[in-house]
């Protein structure tokens, strides 16, 4: 009886606290009608430069009373996991920013607004092929270009006039020329390191796959099949595995370029070359200004003298998540940000604009001149929606590349075993 | 072992006596007395049962009813019901990887367990013995240890078992080891060792405070007792510890198997169950299901294989759990 009384208090106990949880004042209730509203944006890291945001969304509160926007910069790293999860809530945020390998997903899965109605009003003339490409599923658009851009290689000017390189490479055999005039030239410097490659770059390795004429995967019927395991492809990881032999890279073999992010090893100034994006090089001058004199950008050498390497065509899409309670105010938005006021200001930062082709700002400084003169040549990962699991996941082409630059497996069993989970990936 | 024996047969021999038979007989009146006294106990248990039926019964059949559903990102939007009967549980079931997985899996959780029961046991038993200042120097480290963000720690592991600036291959280098750019992360069981290592740091507080409350609860006497008999240290703790200690260690074992058989943060954190999958274990592999592919049926059903396999590792202490009545422990 005395047990009874104990564990009837302890149920009481318990029950307070539970209905405790219950109660709490749950959130947020959202402003349907009418009264002040909150658009909820998010953009991602390095996307648009702050001076951009700061103008446009000051313009956009300006003409419409009453609207508070709630600016969120997102983080590259695990955002298919948190779209998933937001895409499928009650409370979506209201406009978007999507890698354009994850567009296909997204799109597919009918979590985004069709636009196709508003192509119009959204400057849809003048979008890139490239990305709408990428948005378009079954004739439809879900969504519209922000802005496309491509690696270079971003290196140091004083450090390649100090090793008497007087023309950037053009060709692979002049790059690693290049890289061991820069290692006889500061082999003072224990910290020095003439390229800085860490082992999952896979953009990168796409790169050199693609100028070997292979390919990630191949089309078959309606499915996309790996095809890592052809002479192409293998000599295409082979030539990274070059890269990193010769360039004496630090950068841990089993990692990407964003752990550490790159941009700051390149800031500590004892890095000639790194292969990156444009705003990358602008995280390095942030950290170490004396750096915006010395440096510059030329396109991924190819193969063949003279050409430059077909690049990743990497960029964002913008879009309305499906379950929005402000699309209204979303589109004027959209529209607003895809007006060639803004556009130029993307320009300018150093991408090529989504919604213009007027790219005259971009070619004002030299890494946008060697993002102008590779992005002729870009190409696109396999257009499936399957694609965006290969990269939320555990990647088959980072594995391979540690697999194979560690000395852990051999490359024909590496590419071999990247292929079957890529098929794997891309079939499931 | 006798001296416990002795305590339990002590009550029942009480409570069996003439005497307290009128006692119980009246107790039994009271009891059959009101509808309203009777249906009290029931009542105040009622929103407690209610609570926890919906805060973890929900979620459980939730769980279960996903598993036979073919539920991707586009019928989670759609709110499509499409019902696949055990398609789930076939795919799962008939890779290979699963079982390669599932081994993983258990034999980690068991060295981690078994370790860090172990070295918890024992600081608890170090614990008896040290003066007072020390003790409390101790406590307070562990304590500190175990305020730690999982996170936090983790990243700072990272950091220690960095290729190329981690103290540990610094400190290697430095007393004559080649380690200068060693790899600790090269293969899945190297990786799954730090995490391990990590793991078992994290568990040793929990572990070392419980069973210190176990260790001094052990009646002095006893150990005086011991003392005369002229036991060694080893007789001492076999005799009089361990059996006082026993049901206790059963349920931090009990615990410490629930909570590193599902451990995913740091293993995720680490490597995500690289490289090449071979620090990949089932809530890992859970993850790459439901958040990664969006196959959130598939995910289920791997949830609830981990709660069969799980049931079949604890099945020996749930059963001793269930014909123990009054809770013994």
């Amino acid at each position: 009886m005395k047990g009874w009384r104990g564990l009837a208090v302890g149920a009481a106990a318990l029950a307070v606290t539970v209905a405790g949880c219950g109660t709490s004042p749950s959130g947020t209730t959202a402003a349907e009608s009418s009264g002040p509203k909150t658009l909820t944006v998010w953009l991602m890291d390095g996307s648009a430069p702050t001076t951009l945001t700061d103008a446009l969304n000051k313009e956009f509160q300006d003409s419409n009373k009453d609207v508070t926007v709630k600016y969120e910069v997102q983080k590259w790293g695990g955002i298919q996991e948190k779209l998933t999860t937001a895409l499928t809530s009650d409370t979506p945020p209201d406009v978007i920013e999507l890698g354009n390998t994850q567009t296909p997903k997204f799109a597919s899965e009918g979590t985004l607004l069709d636009l196709t109605g508003d192509a119009a009003n959204l400057n849809g003339s003048e979008w890139l092929g490239g990305l709408k490409d990428s948005l378009t599923w079954e004739n439809k658009q879900f969504g519209l270009p922000f802005y496309a851009s491509n690696r270079t290689v971003l290196y140091r000017t004083d450090l390649f006039e100090a090793a008497g390189i007087t023309a950037a490479p053009t060709s692979n055999d002049e790059w690693l020329a290049a890289i061991e005039k820069l290692k006889t030239a500061n082999a003072s410097n224990p910290d020095f390191q003439a390229l800085y490659l860490p082992g999952q770059s896979w953009y990168t390795l796409l790169s050199f796959i693609w100028d070997q004429g292979g390919d990630v995967a191949k089309k078959d019927g309606d499915k996309f099949v790996g095809s890592l395991d052809s002479a192409q492809a293998k000599a295409g990881v082979d030539f990274y595995k070059k890269l990193v032999d010769a360039s004496g890279t630090k950068a841990p073999k089993d990692t990407d370029e964003a752990k550490p992010q790159q941009m700051e090893v390149f800031g500590t100034g004892n890095v000639a070359m790194m292969i990156g994006l444009p705003w990358e090089l602008g995280g390095a001058v942030k950290a170490n200004p004396d750096l915006e004199k010395k440096t510059s950008a030329f396109p991924i050498p190819s193969k063949t003298a003279g050409k430059a390497a077909p690049v990743f065509l990497g960029g964002s899409n913008l879009a309305i998540p499906a379950g929005s309670k402000n699309v209204d105010l979303a589109k004027s938005y959209l529209k607003l940000l895809s007006s060639k006021k803004y556009q130029d200001q993307l320009g300018a930062a150093g991408t090529v604009p989504g919604t213009s082709k007027d790219t005259a700002s971009l070619a004002s400084n030299p890494v946008g001149k060697a993002l102008a003169a590779s992005s002729a040549n870009g190409k696109v990962t396999p257009a499936t929606p399957k694609w965006a699991a290969v990269e939320a996941g555990q990647n088959p082409l980072k594995d391979m590349l540690t697999a194979y630059l560690t000395g852990a497996k051999s490359l024909d069993q590496a590419t071999g075993d990247a292929n079957t989970a890529l098929t794997a990936l891309l079939g499931g | 072992m006798t001296a416990v024996e002795t305590t339990d047969a002590a009550v029942p021999v009480r409570t069996s006596s003439p005497a307290p038979r009128r006692a119980v007989a009246g107790g039994a009146r009271r009891r059959r007395g009101s509808a309203f006294d009777r249906l009290l106990p029931y009542l105040l248990l009622a929103p407690a049962v209610i609570g926890i039926l919906w805060l973890i019964g929900f979620p459980v059949v939730s769980v279960v009813v996903t598993s036979f559903r073919k539920l991707d990102l586009g019928e989670l939007v759609r709110g499509e019901v499409k019902w696949v009967g055990l398609d789930n549980y076939t795919k799962v079931l008939s890779d290979p990887r699963f079982w390669e997985i599932t081994v993983r899996t258990v034999v980690f959780t068991a060295v981690v367990v078994a370790t860090s029961v172990v070295v918890g046991l024992v600081i608890a038993l170090l614990m008896r013995q040290l003066s007072t200042p020390i003790r409390i120097l101790l406590q307070v480290c562990m304590l500190l240890a175990w305020a730690m963000p999982i996170i936090a720690s983790t990243t700072v592991y990272q950091w220690i078992f960095d290729q190329q600036y981690g103290i540990l291959n610094k400190i290697l280098v430095k007393l004559g080891f080649d380690y200068a750019g060693h790899s600790w992360f090269s293969t899945g069981t190297a990786t799954l060792s730090v995490i391990g290592l990590l793991i078992v740091w994290q568990a040793i507080p929990f572990l070392a405070f419980s069973l210190y409350a176990g260790v001094i609860g052990v009646p002095a006497d006893l150990y005086e007792a011991a003392g005369i008999d002229g036991a060694t240290a080893w007789q001492t703790f076999r005799a009089v510890t361990w059996p006082e200690l026993k049901p206790l260690l059963m349920m931090v074992t009990f615990l410490s198997l629930l909570w590193d058989f599902k451990v995913f943060t740091q293993i995720w954190v680490f490597k995500e169950g690289g490289p090449s999958g071979g620090s990949t274990t089932l809530p890992v592999l859970q993850y790459l299901e439901g958040i990664s592919q969006s196959h959130f049926g598939v995910a289920a059903a791997v949830s609830v294989l981990m709660v069969v396999i799980l049931t079949l590792l604890t099945v020996s202490y749930l059963r001793k759990l269930l014909q123990t009545q009054e809770g013994k422990l």
